[in-house]
């Protein structure tokens, strides 16, 4: 039976007015922090407008020019070789770390505040400054690539292994320490099974990250791709660099399509 | 209980375990070789090489980096602000135009999952380029500065948000929708009353996070010319003042740790 319409209050009810207040406040500050960026920064949304133009007038000039093809395999293969040893190594340094990072692994609390300050900073540079940095000073290739992605890799990996260890059930861990194994045989039986898939699959998002890094890591001199396109960019030799970007937007689709697939398999 | 019941080694896995085991083997096996192909491959400068650069850089590098310069202090700041700025900016055109796409991408209200397909389309697309690469297009385009950066930020977070807004808006429980529907409420009211309340605290989250992802990337844009940080630590790099750079480095780590924490603790409120 349907409710006497008449009878049923016409409008809405009236938010509590706390909650208004606090909706209100949060749109204004954030409107004061927009205006302030826009005129700060120069922007304008006729920028906006103008640029979406340029952008797709650019677009069209990009033709891929098939016969540049061959000359893309090589840095291709340096960018996956990159991104592979990055999460390879990466992961190597992750592995010791993030059990120090963890509240319930860690061996004493100084050790787990040094472990998870020195991870917060290390994670706050993006894995291109640190190729910027590196780039200098190992010499101009691929090295610094393989550097600066292991570094940023063992940091993410790390600060998301050791939520995972943290979150793990405490149960199999006070077992193993009432039948008398220490700190490395409570984190090998009773840690490492609980954690393994979940890892794993980190890993994997890991990789699939590097190889979106490794893609633009040459555009700073650490090796790969991106190397080639920027000096193709340079040159104006927009059939050359539209053949890269298709390639490296393949590339990308076919490892995240990889990557998505086996993490389904996995969890 | 006797004690020849307890034995000391623990019982044989069973064959499927052992099998499983197995595989796992050749698994890193395999992964160790594709490893050790790939470093005798890989373009890899001599050792020599490497240690004089070490040698060469390493100590005024650190020279460089136990003192910051602040007499950059200023500049630092003053880029890092940019930075900031158009990390809002890049966010927020990101979201709001993310907000109707995600609603085509999401396969629950809109008619079925037959239309959301285009929509998803749309934003694996987007989210595959990488940022830095747009920069460099726009850079092109419309000219270095920060108006670049911030056309790349915004479009490449158009893909994340559009992503994750669809997630949200596919989770949300019908409930509330059949409830407004059977008061004789129209779409209109569905959406404003019913839809939006759900979605909101988890956008508002989301947006958040990006903002957080999108500051980091804000400070490489400048590496190609898109504005924020980026471009006056390119330029010390290259000529190795590493005393400045440290100092630049110095306010990107905090900005980024202070605003990761502020965003963190708003967001565990939110949701």
């Amino acid at each position: 039976m349907r409710p006497d319409p008449a009878a049923l209050p016409s409008t809405v009810p009236e938010r509590p007015r706390g909650q208004r207040m606090v909706a209100s406040s949060t749109l204004a500050v954030f409107l004061v922090l927009f205006f302030v960026s826009t005129w700060q920064t120069g922007f304008s949304l006729s920028d906006l407008w103008i640029g979406t133009g340029d952008f797709f007038r650019f677009f069209g000039r990009l033709v891929p020019d098939l016969s540049y093809l061959p000359e893309v395999w090589a840095p291709i293969l340096e960018t996956l070789q990159i991104a592979y040893l990055g999460t390879l190594f990466g992961t190597s340094l992750a592995l010791p770390l993030l059990f120090l990072a963890s509240a319930n692994t860690s061996t004493d609390r100084v050790t787990l505040a040094v472990a998870r300050t020195v991870l917060t900073v290390l994670r706050s540079i993006p894995d291109l400054l640190y190729a910027a940095l590196l780039a200098p000073i190992l010499a101009i290739g691929p090295l610094p690539g393989v550097v600066a992605l292991s570094l940023f890799s063992m940091a993410v990996l790390a600060k998301l292994g050791s939520e995972t260890v943290e979150a793990v059930d405490p149960g199999p861990m006070e077992a193993l320490r009432a039948s008398g194994a220490g700190r490395n045989r409570v984190i090998v039986y009773a840690v490492v099974p609980q954690v393994a898939a979940t890892m794993t699959s980190f890993v994997l998002y890991i990789f699939e990250i590097n190889v979106r890094a490794s893609v633009i890591i040459g555009l700073v001199g650490a090796g790969g791709i991106g190397e080639q396109l920027l000096a193709r960019l340079n040159f104006f030799a927009y059939g050359d660099v539209s053949m890269i970007i298709v390639v490296i937007f393949v590339l990308v689709l076919a490892i995240d399509a990889l990557s998505v697939w086996a993490r389904s398999r996995l969890i | 209980m006797p004690a020849a019941s307890t034995p000391h080694a623990p019982p044989a896995p069973p064959a499927a375990v052992r099998r499983a085991n197995l595989a796992r083997a050749g698994l890193v096996a395999l992964i160790l070789l594709l490893a050790v192909l790939t470093l005798v491959t890989l373009d890899l400068p001599p050792l020599e090489r490497i240690v004089r650069g070490l040698r060469n850089n390493a100590v005024p590098l650190l020279r460089g980096f136990i003192r910051p310069n602040w007499h950059v202090a200023p500049l630092a700041l003053s880029s890092m602000a940019e930075t900031f700025f158009m990390a809002v900016i890049g966010t927020t055109i990101g979201g709001v135009l993310a907000f109707p796409l995600s609603f085509l991408a999401a396969g629950n209200l809109l008619g079925g999952t037959r239309y959301a397909v285009p929509g998803k389309t749309i934003l694996v697309a987007i989210r595959t380029f990488p940022e830095i690469l747009l920069a460099i297009i726009f850079v092109a385009a419309t000219g270095p500065g920060p108006t670049a950066g911030i056309m790349a930020m915004g479009i490449h977070s158009i893909g994340f948000l559009g992503k994750i807004f669809a997630d949200v808006i596919e989770g949300i429980d019908p409930g509330p929708n059949e409830a407004i529907r059977a008061t004789g409420g129209g779409s209109l009211q569905v959406f404003l009353w019913s839809v939006v309340p759900q979605v909101l605290p988890e956008f508002a989250s989301n947006l958040l996070y990006r903002f957080e992802i999108n500051l980091r990337a804000a400070t490489v844009l400048g590496l190609v010319g898109a504005g924020g940080i980026g471009l006056p630590l390119i330029q010390r790099l290259q000529f190795r003042r590493w005393s400045e750079v440290s100092m630049l480095l110095l306010v990107i780590v905090a900005f980024v740790i202070v605003v990761d924490a502020i965003s963190g603790r708003i967001r565990r409120r939110l949701v």
